[in-house]
């Protein structure tokens, strides 16, 4: 059963289209990317299945029920927007979210204590969160997330503003709560991160899904392209849709850059070739990247690099 | 709803408003103030006799007259004060024939002379020791007001164009020596009955009134004795005055002094409500304007729900009041007990009130019920406000028109009045609490009190529907500045 069961989930403000009728399903294990430029309705998703806001119509499945059911105990989240108590100190923080989710204050605490020693920070447990530096604190802030051993974890540009070790910190503890068999979604416009952690990916524009699937399946919705040395015979092998020269090599040979008709694997021309006896000096594959295919979906103003 | 989540964000509030320095400063300023009450007053009071000099140079008796007519007025004002003593007390039976075991009479020369003839003060002290209960403070006789030390010889010997320059001196004189008041007879009285009187300070009315009926009977006496009246007819004329019997209420329990202190609790708990209520919504809007600025509220929405977030609010700002008040009593109660005499006596009457289970309901429920209606609004404002001058901005006049009426409101129960104005605040829920609380000890017919307590019920039930809607709304609208527009739909919305 998914963890978690989007159907045609439609969110209005006012005039403004913030979802348009959205369906996805998360299931236990698996990490999910969100991704989209800002405003793309990616946050207003989150705040809909934590029950924050709700739908203006759709349906919003969680471990079985709707959001308003409020199964916090089994669920962590980790805003865009982040922000602590000052005068609070770093464990009594995370004890704090602990209960509020249901635990007892004690196996909140050791658990808390455990996760702050697990991020380098046993030593400020009882520190204020007015007195830790700005990562610190972030650091806390993906412990109150954390300290319930969340089976769904949904973290909203988990990323952005970490630095490099924090967001390798943050990874780790990605794919640790998915080791463990809990559904991750997080949301990103940050292409690397999403490359390296996720299983399938959904992406967003302007409140309307574009794609929803694995890795592979995002490269493969942009043809591959291939660059070749050959003589000109190769422009009519079958599959080839165009094949453009890009420098005479002299005596019939010609780098060519070869885009594939649509279904044709890069394997095929290259069996095609070697049957019909093109000769190949060079045949390399480019698959597209995820890079290629968010500015290919959602438009080159809504990437990050 | 959770309601130990409630419990989790009330604790959690107030820990946050326990742990400010203000709190602390606020709870322990009228612990201090009424520490420092008595000995402000102590010192304040004036407990020290007024010194008086009186020069009698015309060499006749009107020296003596003043200073036997002073000794008669503070004996007078002995027995009054033993008196009330008395029957505060209920010892009428240390001496029931002695003239201040007689509550009902304006004290005369002969009772005066009975009180002197039976021992005067320190006899009756002595008998009221030997039946009064054990815990009761001894009777402590009052300082006398005036001493009239000899009129030193500088002033003696001085001729009439020395007196002016050498009475300054005298005045001018400080420590144990120290003189207030020169009365100065002249030589020829009484042919001249001018008196002359130099002073440091204006001199009391009381003073210059037994002064001038010294006087007038002194010249009055001469006069009928020079028209060929025998000196004991001349003083049975100038002694004729009609006996006046006084009736009153055993202390405290005269109808004004009654009102005013069967009021005091009640009085004291509106005003309490208005000052914590004052207090403490600085500090709830200063923690709802933390959450908004740290942005951490999406965290604990994720947790929680936005109306146990809210109810958890009330909860919590609810028990920094209650514990504020409860310090406070406490206070009182000890400085009561540590007293126990004429504070604990002036608490009894002011506790009575307190001995119907009914009224002690409705001043619970009026506290509770308005401590909330008052405090939704605070947390509303800290859903609305991303900073405290943005808040401060909100609350000033929502307190202003909270608390204006409720000053003049206080002034007018204290005085008995309950005019239109007292009628109306009465019946409008904002004032309700304060006005009820108020009138509690003055009198307020059950039927008054019953109709503005459902009224009240259900304004904090139509605030609680409202503005929980507009806390709902509000609490993620960061940046935006709500219109009245806004507003409106914000109150409408179910949630957005």
């Amino acid at each position: 059963m998914p963890v978690l069961e989007v159907e045609r989930l439609t969110k209005r403000f006012g005039e403004l289209l913030a979802v348009d009728d959205l369906s996805f399903a998360v299931e236990p294990g698996e990490i999910f990317g969100f991704l989209g430029g800002n405003g793309a309705g990616k946050t207003t998703t989150l705040r809909m299945v934590l029950d924050i806001i709700r739908p203006s119509s759709g349906r919003i499945s969680v471990f079985g029920s709707a959001p308003d059911q409020r199964n916090t105990a089994a669920i962590g989240f980790l805003p865009e927007e982040r922000g602590l108590y000052g005068h609070m100190s770093a464990i009594d923080t995370i004890v704090y979210f602990a209960r509020l989710k249901g635990m007892a204050a004690a196996e909140g605490r050791s658990h808390g204590l455990e996760l702050l020693a697990r991020f380098d920070l046993a030593d400020r447990a009882g520190t204020k969160i007015a007195d830790m530096s700005k990562g610190m604190a972030q650091k806390v802030q993906l412990a109150t997330a954390l300290v319930n051993r969340p089976q769904l974890l949904m973290l909203d540009e988990p990323f952005s503003g970490l630095d490099p070790v924090n967001q390798g910190l943050l990874e780790d503890e990605i794919l640790r709560a998915s080791g463990r068999g809990a559904a991750v979604i997080f949301s990103t416009h940050v292409m690397q991160h999403a490359e390296r952690l996720c299983d399938r990916l959904l992406l967003l524009r302007k409140g309307h899904k574009r794609f929803e699937g694995t890795i592979d399946e995002a490269r493969a919705t942009l043809p591959a392209r291939i660059t070749a040395v050959a003589p000109q015979s190769i422009a009519r092998v079958a599959g080839v849709h165009h094949a453009e020269p890009v420098g005479d090599l002299g005596a019939g040979w010609h780098e060519w850059t070869i885009t594939l008709a649509p279904d044709t694997e890069v394997g095929e021309v290259l069996e095609r070739c070697t049957s019909t006896g093109v000769p190949l000096r060079r045949f390399e594959e480019h698959r597209a990247n995820l890079h290629d295919v968010f500015v290919s979906l959602v438009g080159a103003a809504e990437v990050q690099p | 709803m959770n309601r130990s989540n409630i419990l989790l964000v009330a604790a959690r509030e107030f820990r946050q408003i326990a742990a400010m320095k203000s709190f602390w400063l606020t709870l322990m300023l009228l612990p201090i103030a009424l520490a420092l009450g008595p000995l402000v007053g102590q010192a304040l009071d004036d407990d020290e006799e007024t010194r008086v000099v009186v020069l009698d140079r015309s060499g006749g008796t009107a020296r003596e007259a003043i200073l036997a007519r002073f000794e008669f007025e503070e004996d007078r004002y002995r027995l009054s004060a033993l008196s009330r003593y008395v029957r505060r007390h209920g010892l009428e039976q240390a001496d029931p024939q002695a003239p201040w075991t007689q509550h009902d009479r304006w004290y005369t020369e002969a009772d005066v002379a009975t009180f002197r003839a039976q021992g005067g003060i320190d006899a009756a002290i002595a008998k009221l020791d030997a039946v009064k209960p054990e815990g009761i403070a001894s009777f402590e006789a009052p300082t006398p007001q005036y001493e009239f030390p000899e009129a030193p010889e500088t002033l003696v010997s001085a001729s009439e164009e020395q007196l002016d320059e050498r009475v300054d001196a005298l005045l001018d004189s400080e420590g144990e020596e120290e003189v207030a008041t020169v009365v100065a007879i002249g030589r020829d009285y009484p042919a001249d009955p001018t008196i002359r009187l130099w002073s440091n300070e204006q001199p009391g009315t009381g003073f210059i009134t037994v002064l001038q009926d010294v006087l007038t009977g002194d010249l009055r006496q001469r006069l009928l004795t020079q028209r060929g009246l025998s000196p004991q007819e001349a003083a049975a004329i100038q002694s004729a005055a009609p006996a006046i019997a006084v009736t009153t209420p055993p202390p405290g329990g005269g109808a004004r002094e009654a009102l005013l202190i069967r009021s005091i609790v009640p009085l004291a708990l509106a005003y309490i409500l208005m000052m914590s209520l004052m207090l403490s919504g600085s500090w709830m809007l200063q923690g709802s304007v933390e959450e908004r600025s740290n942005k951490l509220l999406e965290s604990l929405l994720a947790c929680i729900r936005p109306e146990e977030l809210m109810y958890g609010k009330l909860l919590g700002a609810l028990a920094v009041g209650l514990s504020m008040i409860l310090v406070w009593v406490g206070c009182a109660a000890a400085v009561a007990f540590a007293t126990h005499g004429a504070i604990a006596d002036m608490i009894r009457p002011a506790l009575a009130p307190l001995t119907s289970p009914g009224i002690i309901l409705a001043m619970i429920y009026f506290f509770v019920a308005g401590y909330v209606a008052i405090s939704i609004l605070f947390v509303s404002i800290g859903a609305l406000a991303d900073s405290m001058s943005e808040a401060q901005g909100y609350l000033m006049p929502i307190l202003l028109a909270i608390l204006l009426p409720i000053t003049f409101l206080i002034q007018a129960i204290m005085m008995g009045q309950t005019g239109l104005m007292v009628q109306v605040l009465t019946w409008v829920p904002l004032w309700t609490p304060f006005t009820v609380l108020a009138r509690l000890g003055a009198g307020i017919e059950m039927w008054e009190i019953v109709g503005s307590g459902v009224l009240l019920a259900g304004f904090v039930w139509l605030e609680l529907v409202f503005l929980g809607r507009l806390f709902r709304a509000s609490l993620l609208a960061q940046g935006q500045k709500p219109g009245m527009k806004q507003l409106f739909e914000r109150f409408r919305a179910v949630r957005e």
